[in-house]
């Protein structure tokens, strides 16, 4: 029988691995598009980058709630320190920018990447979500093993405090999230069609 | 070719860059343990090293029977130095139940504050650390052996390093009759929550008073703390103390003496230290899940909205007035084909229509 902490470590190796090969390739998209065409940025190399980002990041969110969870069950239904909590937020957050990023290719296809700010949200929504995810994984080194790779970068995004909500205050945020969320799709979703 | 060759060599230096490891960087914390850890890499000779750091043991104090004694153990002159160093105490290096409790010895204080054999400490820039372990002295009269045993990595991580000191001698003096002390059930706190100015427990034996005094580490002037007798009223010997050390804030460290009093007697306890801990994390589980899903869906909402808006679909839909033009009471003119006449406005415009069958 393999522990919940062995399988979250696989999961998150997966997700973090699917999410740095969407990410580079959302950049990559982006810069294909802002650059002048050449031998290197042809029009080939941007259609690899185009399905390799949004594999990549598919791969990401189906695997990103299964990490979530086993990561809840390793954490024993405790959250026991401002790391941990954090981490909680974190994974939140890295599944709601990689939601929108499959979302945003889905709907409105490669042509995407031909209207430049559609282009800039796509590629800093690809940026923000590695950013939480590797925040979420750093925490989990922190945790494990008392360090992180983040401890060499000269910037650490605030983990070692947490600002806790009362049950009550996170919950009316929950159904906050879950309305604007129901209308956003209500209002949006006839009207976005797939840029030609 | 060339772009070959800068792929692999990057490829290649990824690969290097991180240094090979099995260690345990940031410890494993300090815990009881025995020698060599129990088969952890630091005991295995195929992965461990003799350290070359000096490791030196002393007494704060003469040890008689009963009393607390301060163990002093300093390593220096460490040719590989690491952040994290890892420092025993042992009674003997068996392997097994080999801790100086597993040989009658009662830990008042480790030197984090605990009540642990092994503790692990920050290398200073100085070069030397020295760790002091506060202990009640077994039973047995006489001679008693005390060993210190360091782990230690290197910055390149490539050996766990072991070093052992000499046996230590410790010889258990006897003592008059009634020679107050501290009580061998009493382990003294490790913290005390920031802001918390609540009474410290102190249980003594055969004492008829005691004196505490304290002061913030690092100061020099000590300062006496309020103590009152929570035993039985009436009765002479007391042996259960409250004493009034005013709260502290932050990661101030307190350290503080104890002096125990039976008639003639005086006994200058060791010097104990006590840190202030955070208040206890009040964070809920059910509260962290609502507020990542929440999280997870106010993104969503403010990035499918900003998609929204910035599609270029949906600008055309805007822009396309054809059905209010279809539904606005517009007179079609036969000698204006193609133009329409808006009686509201009083103007001319195109009949979209008259312009699709142009097309």
């Amino acid at each position: 029988m393999v522990g919940s902490a062995t399988l979250h470590t696989a999961m998150a190796e997966i997700v973090v691995g699917s999410m740095v090969l969407a990410t580079i390739c959302a950049i990559g998209c982006l810069a294909s598009r802002i650059l002048t065409p050449s031998e290197i940025n042809s029009e080939s190399l941007f259609i690899t980058m185009d399905r390799a980002s949004l594999a990549g990041s598919s791969l990401a969110l189906l695997f990103l709630p299964v990490a979530i969870m086993t990561g809840n069950l390793a954490a024993e239904g405790h959250a026991e320190s401002a790391l941990l909590y954090n981490k909680f937020v974190y994974s939140g957050l890295a599944l709601g920018f990689w939601s929108a990023f499959v979302i945003g290719r889905y709907r409105m296809g490669p042509g995407l990447w031909d209207v430049r700010q559609l282009a800039i949200l796509q590629a800093a929504t690809a940026v923000s979500a590695f950013l939480m995810t590797s925040m979420a994984s750093s925490i989990g080194g922190k945790l494990v093993r008392g360090e992180s790779l983040f401890d060499i970068l000269p910037f650490w995004l605030p983990s070692d405090s947490a600002a806790i909500l009362p049950l009550w205050a996170s919950s009316s945020l929950l159904l906050l999230g879950l309305i604007s969320t129901f209308f956003v799709f209500r209002l949006t979703l006839p009207r976005i069609q797939e840029i030609d | 070719m060339n772009r070959i060759a800068i792929v692999m060599l990057l490829c290649i230096s990824l690969v290097l860059a991180p240094g090979y490891s099995v260690a345990n960087p940031g410890g494993n914390g300090d815990a009881d343990r025995d020698y060599s850890c129990g088969g952890s890499c630091h005991g295995d000779p195929s992965l461990s090293m003799q350290s070359d750091a000096k490791i030196e043991i002393s007494l704060g104090n003469e040890a008689f029977y009963g009393q607390a004694v301060a163990v002093h153990v300093t390593v220096s002159e460490v040719s590989s130095p690491t952040n994290i160093f890892g420092i025993f105490i042992l009674s003997s290096l068996n392997g097994n139940s080999d801790t100086p409790e597993d040989y009658g010895w009662h830990m008042i204080q480790d030197p984090n504050g605990g009540s642990s054999n092994y503790i692990e400490m920050t290398m200073p820039s100085s070069g030397t650390i020295t760790a002091t372990w506060v202990m009640l002295t077994p039973e047995d009269l006489g001679s008693h052996i005390l060993y210190a045993e360091i782990h230690h990595g290197s910055y390149g991580g490539e050996k766990a390093y072991s070093g052992v000191s000499e046996g230590f001698e410790v010889i258990v003096n006897e003592v008059p009759e009634g020679l107050p002390g501290i009580s061998s059930d009493w382990v003294a706190p490790s913290f005390r929550v920031s802001g918390d100015d609540s009474p410290l427990h102190i249980s003594t034996r055969n004492s008829t008073d005691i004196s505490v005094e304290w002061m913030l580490e690092g100061e020099w002037d000590p300062i006496s703390a309020p103590v009152q007798c929570i035993s039985e009223p009436g009765e002479e010997i007391c042996n259960e103390w409250e004493v009034n050390i005013p709260a502290t804030m932050g990661e101030i460290d307190i350290v503080y003496r104890i002096t125990t009093f039976n008639g003639t007697f005086s006994i200058e306890q060791p010097w104990l230290k006590m840190g202030t801990a955070a208040p206890p994390f009040e964070g809920d589980i059910w509260s962290a899940r609502a507020h990542s899903f929440a999280f997870a869906l106010l993104v969503i909402s403010i990035l499918v909205t900003l998609q929204g808006r910035l599609s270029p679909v949906i600008q055309r839909e805007e822009i396309d007035q054809t059905k209010i033009v279809d539904k606005s009471p517009l007179i079609r003119s036969d000698d204006n084909p193609g133009w329409l006449w808006n009686p509201v406005a009083e103007e001319w415009v195109e009949d979209p229509e008259y312009r699709e069958e142009v097309e």
